[in-house]
């Protein structure tokens, strides 16, 4: 029987164009992903290439103090890229995966933002989430809205009540005919990607291949749900569709912003106001007092006195400090509505799966604002070990001919949170269990 | 005529009998309230805290005391973003956008604090403005409305009926259209009047032609771009044999034109012409100002020459008793040259994203989704030339005051100065005041029409083919 179906449901023409539509949509995607990683990789490579140039070249120029050459000299700091980005893009085309600074205010420099095309942005990648989160569910939907009401409409639905044993188990096989074909073409899909793009097969990649197809199901559950109303096909359509409508486009957008609305970030404005303030009022002000701040930071350089004159590298160094240390509270807060942000749309999200799986996915491959706002961490945290590596240097005027500068090349910062599965999954079944459940009390309720 | 009337007449009234086009219709209706809602917050909000910290920057420069002008000028500005009237109605890229830009002597910072910088994935699902549900769900709800229109007369066997009765196919497909039309208008009408009313609100006493002209080209484009969609619903209507294959066919069309094509294109755009990465963009840029000299290289053959042609044209031996300060003469020389180089090679970084973006406003042509969108955010001021606008006006207030400064350090500063502090190398801070703060000037609408000629060329096609096909449909087409 179930071979039978298999045939008749692979005989039609609009099942073949939309197995290839899916097919050849991620194989597109494959290929946004290949361009958007070999892009990454040669970012951080010209950065590698200029960083040793920019510091010889100015080893050379600033021979003689070492306060001068730390002022111009930026050390970069890589986020890295893993391989499974490519199949989940998420907010790395938008946010910087190289930050380079100077030991000057990091506040200044901390959240340059990188070069982008806003129509880019605005039009979104074709990376493998989209093709899974818009295009499955699409597909799902044109594979399965007829399922019962074409035969009825054509008149065959009343042979096969009679015929079968259990028309229930009928519509089961109908629908596990076509969740395996789209099971399949997933496979396909990713398997392709994981040979093209060098993807490990490691539990990432096995997370997301279980969450791609938990999404699917969920949408094989929407549908077996919406066929058990035994409505017409015309209705089936309208009705799948505004469901796609509503957890694709209206939902998140309105949420979106909802959460923009709710947690808008003046932060960031009043911090680069502050830190620019901060800095710049000190050439103005008391050298001691201004240094004396800078050994209230940091007692580990009291030792150091400051040397007589209009100018010396130590209360610019202090000043330059004083910039991020006013703007601290500032940045803090910032930091804070972010996480807020991030944690309220996780957690509305896991009642919209679409919101769900991007989020999630983005997860996954490192690629969301939980990895952004890790990121800048660790910018803070680079930033303040260069200052603290040089400050005695500067501070004791050691000679530029006494460092060893081949040694700072580019840094990497690899994200190791591990993954939360429950949260990752645990919607998703719920609602599959929902949409089933329901979809099986009504074919209940009617054949009684 | 007349009949075409009556037509359009009987689908209105039909259309509203459907229960099923009142929930939508309502449920379209409770969106755009919310739309509206929160883009007039986040605008209120947004300009507000723009105004708040403009005048904040403004007198934290002003709190300056007596300093040297270098220090003035490293002591910078700040550009912020203002948002135009229309871009409540429309958001456009305006997300994308960095809403600051720190401007400082001798560097060009980038624009930053996007929104998009600080959101979760979510902002890749779209946003909620009146332009986009105006561009993308109306359309469907057009779809929803009209693919019954003369399928299910075909159905029926009502078709034959009303043709043997003497109505023309033409008659029958513009009646239709009209009365879809007359439906979608029922929606698009009080949105026009409440998005005016806002843009009536925001703007206060200071509505000018200007602003006026756009609000007046945002309405009739959108009513074209609806009419478009109408007459498409029909039109697939009538060429199909029952009202599933035209659903189904309009479903199709539907998420082609709004979601597929748009992203494919400007993939496409994308994968053709490669952008530089920011630290080769930046290198590059480095590499031609050291071409041409190098300031902090004491022995850089350009500015020993230029010092020596100073000292042959001033007849004096040393940079010491020339009539002005050298320094400032010398930072004023780097300064052009280097904020030059800049502006050659963000134009060509510019004219790289103008190539990626041809292909999305080509396939207005194609898609009159692309049309609008593109003709929309161009006339609320939320498009890709607004953005680079501002980016160029920032630069060329940063250019201004960093050679002001240079120009006060060269009339007022000594020769003899051998640092910035101490009393007689700093000047008075009225000059401080003398400096205008940034304001951002938006161009006129001449430069959307120059902008968007593809566009509107565009919308002309679309009527054009359109009423070409409703001729030759109207031979063509059969009753059965």
């Amino acid at each position: 029987m179930i071979t039978l179906i298999l045939k008749n449901f692979l005989r039609s023409n609009s099942v073949k164009i939309g197995v290839l539509f899916l097919l050849l949509s991620g194989i597109i995607s494959l290929f946004v992903g290949k361009q958007f990683m070999a892009k990454q990789k040669q970012s951080v490579a010209e950065t590698a290439q200029y960083q040793q140039k920019h510091i010889a070249d100015n080893v050379k120029n600033h021979k003689d103090e070492m306060g001068l050459l730390l002022y111009y000299l930026k050390f970069s700091l890589v986020n890295n890229t893993l391989p499974i980005n490519a199949l989940s893009i998420g907010q790395r085309d938008v946010n910087p995966s190289i930050q380079s600074v100077t030991i000057r205010g990091l506040e200044a420099q901390k959240y340059d933002a990188d070069l982008n095309n806003p129509y880019n942005l605005l039009l979104g990648n074709i990376d493998f989430s989209f093709v899974l989160i818009f295009l499955f569910p699409l597909i799902i939907i044109a594979f399965t809205y007829n399922i019962i009401s074409e035969e009825k409409e054509s008149g065959t639905w009343k042979i096969v009540v009679i015929q079968s044993r259990s028309p229930f188990s009928f519509i089961f096989q109908l629908f596990s005919v076509r969740f395996l074909v789209v099971l399949l073409v997933l496979f396909v899909t990713l398997f392709m990607g994981c040979i093209f793009l060098a993807i490990p097969l490691d539990s990432a990649f096995l997370t997301y291949l279980l969450v791609s197809i938990l999404y699917i199901l969920f949408w094989f559950g929407v549908c077996f749900w919406v066929a058990s109303l035994h409505k017409s096909s015309n209705f089936n359509a309208v009705i799948l569709l505004s469901i796609w409508i509503f957890l694709i486009i209206i939902l998140p957008a309105s949420i979106n912003n909802f959460l923009v609305n709710k947690y808008p970030t003046p932060e960031a404005l009043e911090t680069t106001l502050k830190q620019r303030k901060g800095y710049h009022e000190k050439w103005d002000t008391d050298k001691q007092a201004t240094v004396d701040k800078f050994f209230a930071h940091y007692p580990q350089f009291k030792k150091f006195k400051m040397p007589e004159g209009d100018f010396n590298w130590l209360w610019y160094y202090a000043m330059q400090q004083m910039g991020d240390d006013e703007s601290a509270k500032q940045s803090k807060e910032l930091r804070e509505k972010l996480d807020k942000r991030n944690e309220l749309s996780a957690n509305i999200a896991q009642f919209i799966p679409t919101l769900h799986l991007q989020i999630q996915l983005n997860e996954i491959a490192k690629s969301g604002l939980t990895n952004q706002l890790l990121f800048l961490d660790e910018v803070t945290y680079f930033h303040e070990k260069n200052r603290l590596y040089f400050y005695p240097k500067i501070f004791s005027e050691a000679p530029v001919s006494s460092e060893k500068w081949e040694k700072f090349k580019v840094q990497t910062f690899t994200e190791e949170s591990s993954l939360n599965y429950t949260k990752i999954f645990f919607p998703l079944m719920v609602f599959i269990g929902i949409f089933i459940g329901l979809g099986y009390m009504n074919f209940r309720i009617k054949k009684s | 005529m007349n009949s075409e009337i009556l037509i359009a007449k009987l689908f209105i009234k039909t259309a509203f009998k459907n229960k099923a086009v009142f929930i939508l219709t309502l449920f379209i209706g409770l969106l755009l309230i919310y739309a509206a809602f929160s883009g007039w917050t986040n605008f209120k909000y947004q300009n507000d805290m723009k105004v708040k910290y403009q005048e904040q920057s403004r007198k934290d420069w002003l709190s300056n005391p007596d300093k040297h002008p270098h220090r003035m000028a490293h002591y910078g500005n700040f550009a912020f973003r203002s948002k135009a009237p229309l871009s409540v109605f429309d958001f456009g890229m305006e997300s994308f956008f960095g809403n600051s830009i720190y401007l400082e002597a001798h560097k060009q910072n980038t624009t930053n604090f996007s929104e998009a910088g600080f959101s979760t994935g979510m902002l890749r699902f779209g946003e909620i403005s009146i332009a986009m549900i105006l561009q993308v769900l109306l359309p469907l709800l057009i779809f929803f409305l009209g693919f019954s229109s003369i399928a299910s007369e075909r159905e029926n066997g009502t078709l034959k009926i009303l043709l043997s009765q003497g109505l023309s196919w033409k008659q029958l497909i513009l009646g239709k259209s009209y009365g879809l039309i007359g439906v979608v208008m029922t929606i698009f009408i009080p949105v026009m009047i409440t998005i005016s009313l806002i843009w009536i609100t925001i703007q206060g006493e200071n509505i000018t032609v200007e602003e006026t002209l756009r609000l007046l080209l945002i309405i009739i484009s959108y009513f074209v771009y609806l009419s478009i969609f109408c007459v498409i619903a029909v039109l697939i209507s009538a060429i199909s044999k029952t009202s599933k294959t035209a659903l189904t066919s309009l479903i199709g069309l539907w998420l082609m034109l709004t979601i597929v094509l748009p992203r494919a294109t400007q993939a496409l755009g994308k994968a053709i012409y490669s952008t530089p990465s920011k630290v080769k963009f930046e290198s590059d840029i480095d590499a031609d100002v050291v071409k041409v000299g190098d300031s902090h290289n004491p022995d850089d053959p350009y500015y020993k020459s230029l010092k020596d042609s100073l000292l042959a044209t001033y007849k004096v031996d040393s940079v010491k008793k020339l009539p002005f300060n050298y320094g400032g003469f010398q930072m004023k020389e780097g300064e052009k040259i280097s904020a030059n180089i800049y502006q050659k090679h963000q134009k060509e970084l510019w004219n790289i994203y103008y190539k990626q973006n041809s292909f999305s406003k080509i396939l207005a042509f194609v898609n009159p989704y692309m049309a609008i969108k593109n003709l929309s955010m161009a006339l609320s001021s939320t498009d890709f030339s607004s953005y680079t606008e501002f980016q160029e006006q920032a630069e060329a207030y940063r250019y201004h005051v960093s050679q002001e400064m240079n120009e006060l350090q060269m009339k007022y500063i000594s020769n003899n100065a051998k640092s910035s502090a101490g009393k007689s190398n700093i000047i008075d801070k009225k000059h401080w005041e003398d400096m205008h703060d940034f304001q951002y000037k938006p161009s006129g609408i001449g430069k959307v029409f120059s902008n968007e000629l593809i566009s509107i060329l565009a919308f002309l096609f679309w009527i054009g083919l359109l009423f070409f096909l409703i001729r030759l449909l109207s031979k063509n087409l059969k009753a059965i």
